[in-house]
């Protein structure tokens, strides 16, 4: 084990990270339903970086960053516009289209381009097992801005996911914070994506949120829970994929799946468990 | 006494790593294969992607980084056949002797000959075009020849107490495969000029060797589907240009190469490009012998 441990602690670290942010970002994904925006914001910061490839910039360097951030931005000013609650569609569409289109549209971009199709692919795709500890620090560095940033406007986050039309009437600009909300959102997603995969960050951000809705309703509790179905999972998926040496993003993953399903059948035996909502 | 028991002990653990195999990790199975010939039971050879993976794509485990933080030489196929992965694995291995530039670090295409290059003038603004030329270098035996006289060098520099042993096993290795080869070209001639279509641009080498005439391709841009017109005109492609069969390797989608094959009339035929692509297929001989066979029954005249 030692050795292994000397490989194994900045994936750790990276995990622990990817929890901190995600398991807080997830209360509000699932709060508003909008279960597979990270999905669709990270195929169109891919989208960009692609465009970015075409245009001659180099994959990894700072032309493409920009083309990515660009078009995430875009991603989210397109959800702040188009979540009206009056309307009969309900957001996941929009979200689901949007994916898909920015998803064939990188297909379209790829055929024309003459190689360096595999590339983008590796966009989404990520690997957590060869994390670098750069990477780590600079991740943990960026979302302690954002999640101070999340902590310093609580209030009218929460308000605007829980409850839009109530925040209106109490004087917040919905689109605005809707809009600061999806930017800073895909601003984290965008750069998890490219360490962890789609997979791994999806994992990270609906799963312990699930996990908590079971016990909990109060946004505090829930947050606890969450942080530490993160943190045993990452540390025991780790392990798993060590012992039976299986990749570890995926590893990750199925230990998330297991791990609420053994929650949930407790709450079954248990009904009790839990804080009274 | 228990003094001395202990002294031989703590010798015995310390002579251990030096008396040690000198361990070898390559990416593929196909490198494995030709590096396995110059060790011998001299050095250790493990390798990352098997053969029966498709090599663009490998997920990293765990277990690889331990075999390349032991490794004293590493070798990839390069021409960014590996580019996904293998770079990111080195890096995380933390050891420094297998990196690029150092000696334990060896890139097998160099020396070999390698097709499609493109020549000079490359247009950059198309982006990251890659002027490396085909990865797929090994499925020509006199490539796997020069192969295992660049292993063979590399050993000796790592490990000159055995040199000998490398230059004997080169030797051998040699000898058998100039035997075989002969016997390879006899079984080609039942097939030599025909044409045929493959799945990805995988086979150059392999057709200019053995006189395959590749007409085109089922997936021209690896990873992209083909455009309804692309394979409406292949299948016409075929018929007209008198195609005898289209080879696809084991591991992409059999679906489209199925329909193609059957709406236009020509066998298909499953190629393992690589050494443990297929179950029996152990050594870099037992590659070409299935190769050859598979293709004779197919497109044999």
């Amino acid at each position: 084990m030692p050795e292994i441990a000397e490989f194994l602690l900045w994936p750790a670290l990276a995990c622990l990270v990817l929890t901190g942010i995600h398991a807080y970002l997830g209360l509000h994904v699932v709060e508003r339903g909008v279960i597979f925006v990270d999905l669709s914001l990270a195929q169109v910061a891919a989208l960009g970086s692609t465009i970015a490839f075409l245009a001659g910039y180099d994959l990894h360097g700072r032309g493409a960053y920009v083309f990515s951030l660009g078009f995430t931005l875009l991603g989210a000013a397109i959800f702040a516009l188009t979540r009206d609650i009056k309307s009969r569609i309900p957001q996941e569409a929009i979200i689901g289209i949007v994916y898909a289109v920015s998803a064939a549209a990188a297909i379209l971009i790829m055929d024309r381009l003459p190689e360096g199709a595999e590339h983008i692919k590796h966009l989404l795709v990520g690997n957590l097992l060869t994390v670098t500890p750069r990477e780590v620090i600079k991740m943990a560095g960026l979302y302690s801005v954002i999640g101070f940033l999340h902590w310093l406007w609580r209030k009218p986050f929460l308000a605007i996911s829980r409850d839009p039309d109530e925040a209106a009437r109490s004087g917040y600009n919905v689109r605005l914070w809707d809009f600061l909300f999806y930017a800073s959102f895909g601003f984290v997603v965008t750069s998890s994506v490219s360490i962890a995969g789609v997979l791994l960050v999806f994992s990270y951000l609906i799963v312990p949120s699930v996990a908590a809705m079971l016990f909990c309703e109060r946004v505090r509790t829930r947050l606890a829970i969450g942080w530490s179905m993160g943190t045993i999972v990452s540390l025991v998926g780790m392990y798993v994929s060590y012992k039976f040496d299986l990749p570890t993003g995926a590893a990750v993953i199925c230990v998330f799946g297991a791990a609420l399903c053994l929650m949930a059948v407790f709450k079954r035996l248990f009904p009790a468990c839990g804080c009274p909502s | 006494m228990k003094f001395l028991n202990l002294f031989v002990l703590a010798s015995l653990f310390c002579a251990a790593p030096l008396a040690a195999k000198v361990k070898v990790v390559t990416t593929t199975e196909d490198l494995a294969a030709l590096a396995r010939e110059v060790a011998g039971d001299t050095a250790e050879v493990g390798y990352i992607a098997r053969g029966y993976q498709d090599p663009h794509f490998v997920e990293a485990k765990p277990s690889y980084l331990l075999k390349l933080k032991k490794a004293r030489l590493f070798i990839q196929v390069g021409l960014e056949l590996e580019a996904g992965w293998a770079p990111a694995l080195l890096t995380s291995a933390r050891n420094p002797g297998i990196l690029p530039g150092r000696p334990g670090f060896m890139d097998a295409s160099e020396g070999c000959e390698i097709l499609e290059k493109p020549a000079g003038g490359l247009d950059r603004s198309l982006g990251d075009v890659h002027p490396l030329g085909n990865p797929h270098y090994w499925l020509n035996p006199e490539n796997g020849r020069l192969i295992a006289r660049a292993i063979a060098r590399r050993l000796s520099v790592i490990d000159p107490d055995n040199a000998g042993k490398y230059k004997a096993n080169l030797a051998a290795f040699e000898t058998r495969l100039t035997g075989k080869e002969k016997d390879w070209d006899a079984a080609a001639a039942a097939f030599k000029g025909i044409k045929v279509v493959t799945y990805h641009n995988s086979w150059p080498s392999f057709a200019k060797r053995f006189g395959l005439d590749v007409v085109d391709f089922v997936e021209p841009k690896p990873g992209i589907p083909p455009s309804p017109a692309h394979i409406h005109s292949l299948i016409a492609r075929i018929r007209a240009e008198g195609v005898s069969l289209l080879m696809v390797e084991p591991y992409f989608d059999q679906k489209l190469p199925k329909k193609v094959a059957a709406e236009a009339g020509v066998p298909l035929v499953i190629v393992p490009p690589s050494v443990g692509g297929e179950e029996g297929i152990k050594t870099y001989f037992d590659l070409f012998g299935r190769q050859l066979e598979l293709l004779k029954k197919a497109g044999g005249k």
